[in-house]
């Protein structure tokens, strides 16, 4: 009798553990879907749902926040939705927050999004109608791949050709290969400095100089008085100006594609993004090296006008003179 | 001209009649079931009594395979879940899977092969000792002292088993998932309850009570309609398990077609 | 020995001639097999009558029928005033608590005690007995077995002549008015059937009930009859004391007695 007793109380708690899970799973599924609890109704307008089904997830940012309550065909171009959203989220929601279709995840389960805006409004009230925003959907960012896609290949191709007639050209490999390229620009660079550094005493100098004759000073200035003088020297001064601006870029330039040449070197070579980056790095490089060779012929051009200008001619006998006393301090 | 293989049809015969009688018998045994089981007298304590041995006794068993099943098809999907880059679904997938289908018909088929055999042949060998008069004798309708109260309780216990199955099976799916990959016991609960709904677990529910129901009838049918002798009683038991093995399965198709037609699905 | 359950309350009355069980051109059959054929048989209170014949004979198929757990095809049964084969359950029910019926292969519950097992008829027909009435039935009804020690084993754990002890127990535990044997001493070896036997004679005289007992066994027919009737294709062949049909010169019945 005791045993009987004793056996009924398992049995009680087998079957009470067995709906207990039964009705734990339907709590749980009954609190997603928003069965219990407090809600209150949100609508929408679109004019595809793609879809979307009663029950579907309604996510504010990102947020669960309820479900979809019901589907109803208003027109032939406008569908409404009902949302059944939790109440908590009375206080948060405002009038002019957008709704959206998405999906949950690549190929899940469609959810209605609710987007804040960034712009001030008064709460959503009870079934009022917020404002739909048409979605991407996969269909048309499928379309909008496709189209990148064919992109793509078409820029793969090109960049095939344009890979394959780098690796064909020996001089710019022997040029990229060449451990003194690096080493050269250097030095250039150096000198461009130095020369720029000189060019800029001049231009003080010859400042000083126009200054001084504007004024009239001095035994020079007497003797030329002549405006058109003073107009032409005007000139040379803008111009080497110009001139020193333009190789201070130049040793900029250089400078920067020392450390990616040097970079390049160290890392290995052979993959996309390498052979893209040397393909534009040889195209700077020529450029450059262009660009170098211009500055300088303009400059030593202007330098040898100065030089010869009779003007300056004495000036620079003196400075001359002057650089080698200090030289022979120095020793 | 296609001709019909009438000798080899007319070979079929005596056992599609055999079949037939068979089906009808069933049909009738349950029909004095449910003639029987509402009117007194009400074994209550006997039905209580077959509830332990068949609910609470089946348990055991039905947690082990249950567990093992949650675990192996948890390690078994996901291979294929990752070739397809949504592991994360993984306790979504397995928890469906086991709530609509896997947990009820593997389940009730483990009750087939325990409860439906130990009915068959316990009636069985009741029949061949002459207990079953003996009740009679004792003013006792057989029928509803033996047959309605393990129907009955078969019908009871197999959702509850099932219940706890499933349980035990998440549980060691969950297991499954962490061992390559790690998911908390939080988490993975709150990823199965957000796929599955209402119409997963209702109709699966449901239709345990229809499997249960099954093993009982065909046990009970079995067992009652035992021949003399052992030998008897061992094929009442046999085909108390294929038989009510068969009935789950053809149960099942008909209860996809049903909640398929109720848009259930 | 307490008297207070006796079903038997028309013992005064009882005289020794009274017919208990009238059986009037019993007729059954499964399918071609005419097992009955217009079988006739009368029971007088007190009476041992023993039906004699052949396995296979109908011998258990009357006894069933007297019961009701099978349908006889035409005739009648007269028990305690009913037609048995007429009657309903609920009166069926009554008549059968006054009838023991030992079954040949005792119909014990294996998945029940001894006690439980004794407790079972006495809990289905009196529903209104309390638990401390149904212990001291039981435990009486094992001293008139002589096996109370057994009360608390499982059927299977006990002997063939145990089992079929404790079977006369539960079928004596209603006090029935009328016993019904089927083949009691089959499978025993001759001691414990004697014993058995010894059982059923000394049971006859202590409650003066009538005994319908269905047997082969010539040692278990020659002790326990006071009446022997031959089944002989279905029907009522011959009639007697076991002196007068063992004298018989019929060869039907003389080769039983052989």
């Amino acid at each position: 009798m005791e045993n009987r007793t004793v056996n009924n109380i398992k049995l009680g708690a087998f079957v009470l553990g067995g709906l207990l899970f039964l009705v734990v799973l339907l709590y749980m599924i009954g609190a997603n879907r928003s069965l219990f609890g407090a809600t209150y109704l949100l609508k929408a307008r679109f004019e595809n749902v793609q879809g979307l089904v009663a029950g579907n997830n309604v996510r504010f940012s990102g947020i669960q926040a309820g479900t979809v309550k019901n589907i109803t065909i208003l027109n032939d171009t406008v569908i409404e939705i009902s949302m059944l959203i939790d109440k908590k989220m009375l206080m948060i929601i405002r009038n002019n927050a957008l709704v959206s279709i998405g999906t949950d995840g690549l190929v899940g389960n469609k959810v209605v999004n609710i987007v804040p805006s960034k712009v001030s409004a008064p709460l959503a009230k009870e079934a009022e109608i917020l404002q739909a925003k048409r979605a991407v959907s996969p269909d048309e960012m499928l379309q909008t791949l496709y189209t990148t896609n064919n992109d793509i290949a078409v820029i793969a191709a090109n960049l095939k050709t344009t890979v394959q007639r780098i690796n064909s050209s020996s001089a710019l490999w022997a040029l990229l290969s060449d451990p003194s390229i690096p080493k050269d620009l250097k030095i250039s660079v150096a000198h461009i400095r130095d020369a720029t550094g000189k060019a800029g005493n001049i231009v003080d100098n010859l400042d000083l100089m126009v200054e001084d004759v504007k004024v009239g000073k001095g035994l020079l200035g007497k003797l030329m008085r002549d405006e058109s003088l003073a107009k032409n020297l005007e000139a040379a001064v803008v111009k080497i100006n110009r001139v020193v601006e333009q190789a201070d870029s130049l040793a900029g330039e250089f400078s920067g594609l020392v450390t990616d040449i040097r970079l390049d070197a160290t890392k290995g070579k052979g993959t996309l993004h390498t052979l893209l980056r040397d393909s534009l790095m040889a195209a700077s490089l020529t450029n450059s090296l262009e660009n170098i060779q211009q500055g300088t012929d303009g400059f030593n051009q202007n330098m040898e006008a100065i030089k010869h200008s009779f003007l300056l001619r004495g000036y620079y006998k003196k400075l001359k003179k002057q650089q080698q006393k200090n030289e022979k301090k120095q020793e | 001209m296609y001709k019909l293989p009438y000798k080899m049809i007319a070979s079929y015969l005596p056992s599609l009649n055999i079949f037939l009688k068979e089906a009808g018998e069933i049909a009738r045994f349950t029909g004095r079931f449910f003639t029987q089981w509402f009117k007194p007298r009400y074994e209550i304590a006997e039905l209580l009594r077959q509830c332990f041995v068949i609910g609470y006794r089946s348990l055991p068993l039905v947690g082990l395979t249950a567990f093992i099943l949650g675990l192996v098809l948890t390690i078994q999907l996901r291979p294929s879940m990752e070739d397809y880059g949504v592991a994360s679904q993984l306790p979504a997938i397995v928890g469906i899977a086991i709530i609509r289908e896997i947990g009820p018909v593997i389940v009730a088929l483990i009750f087939a092969g325990k409860i439906g055999s130990s009915i068959g042949a316990e009636l069985g060998s009741m029949k061949v000792t002459e207990q079953i008069d003996a009740m009679e004798v004792s003013g006792t309708n057989p029928f509803k002292y033996l047959v309605v109260t393990r129907v009955l309780a078969a019908t009871l216990m197999l959702p509850v088993l099932v219940l706890l199955g499933d349980a035990v099976s998440l549980y060691g799916s969950w297991l499954g998932v962490n061992i390559r990959g790690n998911t908390s016991f939080y988490l993975f609960w709150t990823q199965v309850f957000n796929s599955i709904t209402f119409s997963d677990v209702l109709p699966a529910f449901i239709k345990s009570y229809f499997f249960g129901f099954a093993v009982g009838v065909v046990g009970c049918y079995k067992g009652f309609n035992s021949n003399k002798g052992t030998e008897g009683v061992g094929r009442s038991a046999n085909s108390a398990v294929v038989v009510s093995s068969v009935m789950i399965f053809l149960i099942d198709l008909l209860a996809v077609q049903v909640t398929d037609v109720l848009g259930l699905n | 020995m307490p008297k207070n359950f006796s079903l038997n309350s028309n013992n005064d009355k009882a005289e020794s001639s009274e017919t208990v069980l009238s059986i009037e051109h019993l007729y059954k059959s499964f399918g071609a097999n005419k097992v009955l054929v217009d079988f006739n048989l009368d029971l007088v209170r007190g009476e041992n009558v023993v039906v004699l014949g052949k396995s296979g004979s109908g011998k258990s198929v009357l006894i069933k029928c007297i019961i009701s757990l099978l349908n006889p095809d035409s005739g009648s049964i007269r028990m305690f005033g009913s037609n048995i084969p007429d009657i309903k359950n609920d009166v069926l029910d009554k008549i059968r608590a006054k009838v023991g019926f030992l079954f040949q292969s005792n119909a014990l519950y294996d998945s029940m005690t001894v006690r439980e097992n004794l407790e079972f008829p006495l809990r289905r027909h009196w529903i209104s007995v309390t638990q401390r009435q149904v212990n001291a039935m039981v435990q009486e009804a094992l001293e008139e077995v002589g096996l109370a020690h057994t009360i608390d084993s499982m059927p299977a754990e006990l002997s063939g002549g145990m089992r079929k002890r404790i079977a006369l127990a539960r079928t004596l535990i209603l006090k029935p008015e009328i016993i019904l044997y089927d083949e009691p001493t089959t499978g025993l070896d001759p001691i414990t059937a004697k014993e058995i036997i010894n059982l059923m004679i000394e049971i006859r005289e202590r409650y003066t009930t009538t005994s319908l007992i269905i047997s082969h066994d010539m040692n278990c027919v020659r002790m326990a009859s006071s009446r022997v009737v031959m089944l002989i294709d279905g029907s009522c062949y011959a009639s007697g004391s076991f002196d007068q049909l063992a004298n018989n010169a019929d060869p039907k019945v003389k080769q039983f007695f052989e």
